[in-house]
């Protein structure tokens, strides 16, 4: 069956059609071309042709101009737009005229890398070899790795290699340095928050060292969809670029569908799990041979949907192979093996974390399953666009959840068809991330007085490093003096540096499986939780957590593990206070200490609490900059104890999912808290918190849009549906209690003095 | 809170730098050396002239005088055609750690030569970091005096070490070009993996050279040794480091002629199974099959244990397997059986022998059948080429 078909069948199913919220056909769109323009080899023309190019797209050319003119581009256009001739063009063709130049192609995944590296190859032997491309990556091996520093026109790397294995051996990389014209930077809106503001800093390094060398390289970018790609790529590469965003290639039309699951009790508000209703939608599609992808928003909830997916395959006596799980947990030879089985047609059905989301070539999807907004417009558009191509009809289909972030997307799609792109924001001077690559770069080079850092004068920071005896400071330099090698102890994407195995001991083998963070770990692979791995069921039997290990051991239960974290904080520093007569809103530094002590067993379809257990692992604390308000207590009087809790619990739930639509970030990036009487305050209190040591700038955001966050907290309450609280608003009853919906709301408009202390929270009745 | 009182909170503190209570001495007092001056500024120079008749270890100073190029040449090095002690250059460096990287320094090059009657050590030292481009100008100096380097592990650590802080300095390494390189590592490991357990200049000194250093200081301690001297200036220091840098110079000076002695015995001459069995190697790789199969007999006479000795067995015989000459390899092989009747590989080898060469099918039958059995009892992986070869030799019994 095609997608017309599957289509039509759906769209005539009123029990489906019921629940749609938002139907949209995106038309199909012809190619805007240009010819290739002139100055380019007549060798790079002829392999073209060969290929049956014989045009550019407009983009394509534009692009190819704008960097013969010397300058920095990012590249905006959707997936499948052919972006990777926009950079290999001009590379190859610079590579052509000059045996000497040299380019460096990040990307952010291995996997990315090595296709790219496929395809480069391809290109060099069409070109009779001259076009040397190496990966140089984690799994390169030893004696190959002198080849690649001496002899690679192109290397092929990730940041994380550019971090900790290129620049601080960069004297062994001379010939790269010296010569190097060109650095790519693919997905370019990937680099944003703490692993872009770490990426930044790493090309400050590169510039230093290209400096010392006498290079001067351009930068091609190219980016998915996002809101400011020029302030976006002039904060990474601390240069102007010009953006070129008209894209000219031809697409397919697609159709978009926003399913919203049914209320199954209304009383509570809660709807049927999106887990359950992505499930049914992709088994429709795939039972209709439909090449199928499906997005899930946790690595749980992958193996969650796989292992459902698998099961109603098998009782419709179709092979489960046909359906595989895709997750950055798995080891390398684990994914490449699946890439190629998709790309064969060997699977039909991918579940998958955003993993994919990314420009990974998997051949020929019909159709895309989102269960659960993405987090941002940018991300749902790229895992939108991830099913269909050129010249062909697609569908991609969004199934809400019950958070407010959803449930605000999925009753508002004016919200993101109109929208846009959100904004990558990153802050590479976060004093953490400073003072890390600040180390690295005394590390690869001495530092001079009066040097700058991108734009930071690190002077004072060199200084302190001295005083703490990390640096030296002899006449005008600063020099390394430490025995370590400080690039090994930062990584780029986490705050934690190390990550905890996962060793499966089912018959007395021990095999590692995969790989946790190890903020995770106490979420994850405590004693006694139920660890997931490729729709495998593990127990964990002990967690060693000196040496970062985990046994578990195969098991076949009808339940999942989920752990509850609990956080203390404390105001240590604040940068800015605004106080008005009915809140005192604040922006600074905090500790945040979590521990995880119990977890709750969860049976699968009912989702049911059928037990618990204790957690007993060391609290973390972490370091970093959060938003808070507080309420005066006269202001709040009319509340009693219990019910100003209720509002409390019930307004940061909402809080913090609104914050994150607000931000633009992954909600996961944010943690919120309340203390009833806070020590800091003294009164009521809300905070909100970066998941980063030292945060990202997302706390000061806060800060300033404070009164547009609470209302349209407000407003996402009063158009809720339910009587009393549910996961879409202030949270389930269990936890907010039968009131818990207007005591939040009451508190909220207490804090926009739109109550008073004469008015209760019992008098008040949402608006229709 | 300023950035300076933040950046406190942040970071875990540091050991901070006790100010040492006593008035620096003068470094020259203390380490009696001096200052030069360069064209790069100065550093501070340490020379030592040690007769030739000093003791160390077992031998005498002016014995690492009697080296022969030829011998060397048997250990896979490359000295020049007319090598010549005098005109080499020992060369150990002591750096700021061992993980390398650009943020490495060599903040002692110490250097090694005999001029006429006497061994001269000269340490060029980094007083601190702005020094260091006179410590490499110098140490350029030297090299450029000299066709051959000499060092232990030099290959893989001391001169791309040297290699990067040059280029980071942006001096030119001319001193580096065209030299001839022993690295007496190699050479070391060739002859004495198998004996010893370690093949460290330490061992080699205790086990081959008969040197015990006393009071000597641990490797892992001269970085931090080297920084405690930047903050408080106490030449005391730096005393242990540059004793123990002088000791690795003139052992690898003594190492060297060690090493020659060994290669230029005779099989007869021979007194260390090992050594013998690492002469033999040495004979075959130059294609010397008579002479290798001599120096195994010597080693074979010389050893006294078993496992040793069939390992020696062994290569002999497939010497002889390879020249063809199947009845002294296959006597060889019975001789391994005498010692060891488990030993699978003797017996494969005869079943082999007795299948294609001798022809005499009932032997090799017997012969695979006690392979086998040996291969179950020991779970081999060699058990399905085993039943093959048997299958194959009842076959053609019929």
């Amino acid at each position: 069956m095609n997608v017309e078909k599957v289509l039509e069948k759906i769209t005539n199913n009123p029990r489906f059609m019921r629940n749609i919220t938002f139907q949209h056909t995106l038309p199909g769109q012809p190619g805007i071309y240009e010819p290739i323009p002139d100055f380019l080899a007549p060798e790079l023309t002829e392999l073209l042709q060969r290929k049956g190019i014989n045009r550019l797209y407009s983009h394509q050319a534009q692009s190819l101009e704008a960097v013969q003119q010397g300058r920095n581009i990012v590249v905006v256009t959707p997936t499948a737009s052919g972006k990777t001739l926009c950079y290999n063009l001009p590379v190859i063709q610079t590579l052509l005229e000059n045996e000497e130049a040299r380019a460096l192609y990040l990307f952010p995944t291995k996997a990315l890398a090595q296709d790219q590296v496929a395809e480069l190859m391809a290109w060099s032997d069409e070109l009779g070899g001259r076009i040397k491309t190496y990966t140089y990556d984690g799994d390169t091996p030893g004696d190959a790795r002198k080849a690649i520093r001496s002899a690679g026109s192109i290397v092929v790397t990730n940041p994380d290699m550019l971090h900790s294995g290129i620049l601080p051996h960069h004297t062994k990389w001379m010939r790269l340095f010296e010569n190097l014209k060109y650095v790519v930077i693919d997905e370019l809106h990937i680099y944003r928050g703490v692993f872009g503001s770490h990426v930044a800093n790493v090309l400050r390094r590169l510039h230093r060292i290209c400096q010392f060398y006498g290079s001067n390289p351009q930068f091609i970018c190219t980016s998915a969809t996002i809101a400011n790609p020029e302030d976006h790529g002039k904060g990474l590469i601390g240069q102007p670029v010009k953006v070129i965003d008209q894209n000219g290639a031809p697409r397919g039309q697609k159709e978009i569908l926003f399913y919203n699951p049914p209320v199954v009790n209304k009383p509570l508000g809660i709807r049927r799990s999106s887990l359950l209703e992505a499930e049914a939608v992709a088994h429709e599609l795939i039972a209709s041979n439909i090449p199928t992808i499906v997005f899930a928003r946790s690595r749980l909830d992958t193996e969650v949907l796989v292992t459902y997916l698998r099961k109603s395959f098998h009782r419709i006596g179709e092979p489960v192979e046909k359906i595989r799980a895709y997750r950055g947990g798995y080891l390398p030879q684990q994914r490449r093996q699946i890439e190629r089985d998709l790309r064969d047609g060997k699977v039909l059905g991918v579940v998958s974390t955003n993993a994919l989301e990314l420009g990974i070539d998997i051949g020929t999807l019909q159709a895309a399953v989102l269960t659960g907004y993405p987090g941002t417009i940018a991300s749902t558009w790229q895992q939108l666009g991830r099913a269909g191509r050129s010249n062909e009809q697609s569908l991609a289909i969004l199934v809400a959840n019950s958070s407010p972030v959803n449930q605000f997307i999925i009753q508002n799609p004016d919200y993101f068809m109109d929208r846009g792109a959100e904004s990558a924001r990153i802050n590479p001077n976060n004093l953490h991330i400073l003072v890390s690559h600040l180390k690295c770069a005394a590390f690869e080079l001495p530092f001079v007085q009066r040097e700058l850092f991108g734009d930071v004068d690190p002077q004072e920071i060199l200084d302190f490093l001295s005083e703490e005896m990390i640096l030296r400071k002899v006449e005008d330099r600063w020099y390394w003096m430490s025995e370590t090698y400080p690039a090994v102890d930062i990584s780029l994407r986490s705050a934690a540096t190390e990550n905890f195995a996962i060793i499966d001991t089912t018959d007395g083998q021990r095999k590692v499986i995969g790989e946790v963070d190890r903020f995770s770990t106490p979420m994850l692979i405590h004693e006694g939780a139920i660890y997931l791995h490729e729709s495998r069921q593990y127990h964990i039997d002990h967690l060693d957590w000196e040496r970062q290990k985990a046994y578990a051991r195969q098991v076949d239960v009808d339940y999942y593990t989920d752990a509850n974290l609990a956080v203390d904080l404390k105001v240590l520093d604040v940068f800015a206070t605004e106080d008005t007569p009915h809140v005192g809103r604040h922006w600074g530094e905090v500790m945040v200490v979590a521990k995880t002590h119990m977890y709750k067993k969860i049976k699968f379809y009912t989702h049911e609490n059928i037990g618990w257990g204790e957690i007993a692992l060391p609290e973390q604390e972490m370091h970093t900059t959060a938003y808070w308000f507080s309420i005066p207590n006269e202001l709040v009087e009319p509340l009693d104890r219990d019910s100003l809790q209720s509002a409390l619990i019930g307004s940061s739930h909402l809080l913090g999912n609104i914050a994150s639509l607000e931000l633009m970030c992954e909600p996961s990036d944010l943690g919120v808290t309340a203390q009833i009487r806070s020590p800091f305050t003294g009164e009521p209190t809300v905070y909100i918190y970066e998941k980063y040591p030292g945060g990202v700038g997302f706390s000061e955001q806060l800060f300033e849009t404070h009164e547009r966050l609470i209302r349209r907290a407000l407003s996402i309450i009063e158009h809720c549906s339910c009587p009393s609280g549910c996961p879409s608003c202030v949270g389930p009853i269990e936890e907010v209690g039968l009131q818990g919906k207007d005591n939040s709301s009451w508190f909220l408009r207490r804090i926009l003095d739109l109550e008073s202390n004469q008015q209760t929270p019992s008098i008040f009745t949402p608006a229709k | 809170m300023n950035l300076t009182n933040k950046l406190r909170q942040f970071l875990p503190q540091q050991n901070r730098a006790t100010p040492s209570p006593n008035p620096p001495a003068d470094l020259d007092l203390v380490l009696q050396g001096q200052e030069v001056f360069t064209p790069f500024g100065a550093c501070y120079v340490v020379q030592k002239n040690l007769p030739l008749q000093k003791k160390h270890g077992f031998w005498r100073i002016g014995n690492g005088l009697e080296v022969e190029s030829h011998n060397l040449k048997v250990l896979g090095q490359e000295p020049p055609e007319d090598f010549k002690v005098e005109d080499a250059l020992f060369l150990d460096t002591e750096t700021t750690g061992l993980s390398g990287g650009t943020g490495t320094y060599a903040f002692l090059i110490g250097t090694g030569r005999f001029i006429s009657t006497h061994f001269v050590v000269k340490q060029f030292l980094m007083r601190d970091y702005n020094e260091e481009l006179a410590v490499l100008y110098l140490v350029d100096q030297e090299l450029q005096k000299t066709d051959t380097v000499i060092s232990f592990n030099g290959k893989t650590f001391d001169l791309p070490l040297l290699h990067t802080r040059f280029t980071i300095s942006r001096l030119s390494f001319q001193g580096a070009q065209n030299h001839h390189h022993l690295d007496l590592l190699h050479m070391a490991r060739k002859l004495w993996r198998k004996k010893l357990e370690s093949c460290s200049l330490n061992s080699l000194e205790a086990n081959i050279l008969g040197i015990n250093r006393t009071n000597d200081i641990p490797g892992f301690e001269i970085p931090g040794r080297y920084f405690q001297f930047l903050q408080t200036r106490q030449g005391e220091l730096l005393q242990d480091i540059l004793q123990h840098n002088v000791i690795d110079i003139v052992s690898m000076a003594i190492l060297l002629y060690r090493i020659t002695l060994t290669t230029k015995l005779s099989p007869e001459e021979c007194d260390c199974p090992w050594e013998a069995e690492a002469l033999a190697q040495m004979a075959l790789s130059r294609g010397d099959h008579q002479q290798a199969i001599s120096y195994l007999e010597a080693a074979r006479q010389l050893c006294t244990e078993t496992e040793q000795e069939i390992s020696i067995l062994h290569q002999n015989a497939l010497i002889h397997k390879r020249q063809a000459q199947y009845d002294q390899a296959s006597a060889l092989w019975r001789r391994i059986l005498m010692l060891n009747e488990d030993d699978l590989v003797a017996y494969e080898e005869l079943a082999k022998f007795y299948e294609h060469k001798a022809k005499d099918l009932g032997a090799a039958d017997q012969l695979t059948r006690r392979a086998l059995a040996v291969a179950w009892q020991t779970k081999s992986p060699k058990i399905p080429a085993l039943e093959h070869r048997l299958s194959r030799i009842e076959r053609k019994l019929g």
